[in-house]
């Protein structure tokens, strides 16, 4: 089993995937990430048309976003994770 | 009987089909049960190893990390796809200043209105239907009413003409004799020889706004 199933799937047993999400969400509304994101977004479909493949755009939006995201919310979050991931350790479901 | 055949054929296989589906989940949902049981303790197993390696922990930080900031993104997308779809996009878009300022600009004329539409009146005319004479809108109704003989004062008209040709054949056409005839009809003459003294000065006033009906009625 390789190292990214194995957590995928034990932060969506553990239940703090979606705990996670929700707290990047909220940092990334909160910074203004995600208006800049759905600017990036318009401003593609605006040049190419509307006949633009779901794939084509997320791949070249998605290194942009990742640029996009302030330090200190990509630091907070890798802090968080870090730490769940570590509690994890000695847990029996 | 062939179609029959068939369809028999068809309801033992699908029978046969449904008895073999009904099998194999029970098989699968013991093999599933048993399944989880041991993939829990695998992936709590393979997890505890690549935890207590703080190498494998960074690298397990950074791909969940990427992989949440991968969702926020498809999150913004179909958001926006949301939008476009139902309309909304090109609502909030609105429309661009320049645009605006060519097909929505305020006139700020004398005698125009702000849209750029003349507000000094025009005469509208109607032609009507019954004696093909253009009229203006506001007469257009009372002028309709007289034209086609219908109504309280072509209805007099009317009987007036009966008079006057009553009249005409007693060998008396003057105005004067007409109204002592009238007089002496019935109770109500005398609404009708105010209304005729009235509507002769009317007709050589404004004779375009009365009907040519009424205009052949006058036969004095």
């Amino acid at each position: 089993m390789t190292l990214t199933k194995t957590v995928d799937q034990m932060t969506i047993l553990s239940g703090d995937r979606s705990k996670l999400k929700d707290l990047l969400c909220n940092r990334l509304a909160e910074c203004g990430w995600r208006d800049e994101v759905r600017l990036l977004f318009r401003g593609i479909i605006k040049e190419k048309g509307t006949n633009v493949k779901v794939e084509q755009l997320i791949t070249e939006v998605t290194p942009k976003a990742r640029a996009l995201v302030p330090d200190a919310v990509k630091k907070e979050l890798l802090m968080k994770i870090k730490a769940i991931l570590a509690a994890q350790e000695g847990i029996d479901l | 009987m062939s179609t029959g055949t068939a369809n028999s054929a068809v309801s033992s296989k699908s029978t046969n089909s449904t008895t073999s589906t009904s099998k194999v989940p029970v098989n699968e949902k013991s093999n599933n049960s048993q399944n989880a049981n041991t993939s829990t303790a695998s992936i709590i197993k393979s997890y505890r190893e690549i935890v207590n390696d703080p190498k494998n922990l960074d690298e397990a930080a950074n791909y969940l990390y990427q992989s949440l900031l991968d969702d926020a993104v498809v999150g913004v997308f179909l958001e926006i796809h949301h939008l476009r779809k139902t309309g909304n996009l090109t609502a909030m878009d609105g429309v661009n200043e320049d645009e605006s300022e060519t097909s929505f600009r305020i006139v700020d004329m004398p005698n125009f209105d702000i849209f750029g539409i003349s507000t000094a009146k025009k005469p509208m005319d109607c032609t009507c239907p019954n004696c093909d004479r253009p009229v203006s809108a506001a007469r257009f109704a009372p002028h309709l009413e007289k034209c086609m003989g219908m109504g309280r004062i072509s209805s007099r008209i009317a009987s007036r003409r009966l008079a006057t040709k009553e009249s005409n054949s007693a060998s008396s056409s003057s105005s004067s004799s007409y109204l002592q005839t009238t007089n002496a009809g019935s109770d109500d003459e005398d609404d009708v020889d105010w209304s005729s003294e009235k509507r002769r000065k009317k007709s050589s006033q404004n004779s375009r706004n009365n009907g040519s009906k009424k205009n052949n009625g006058k036969t004095f």
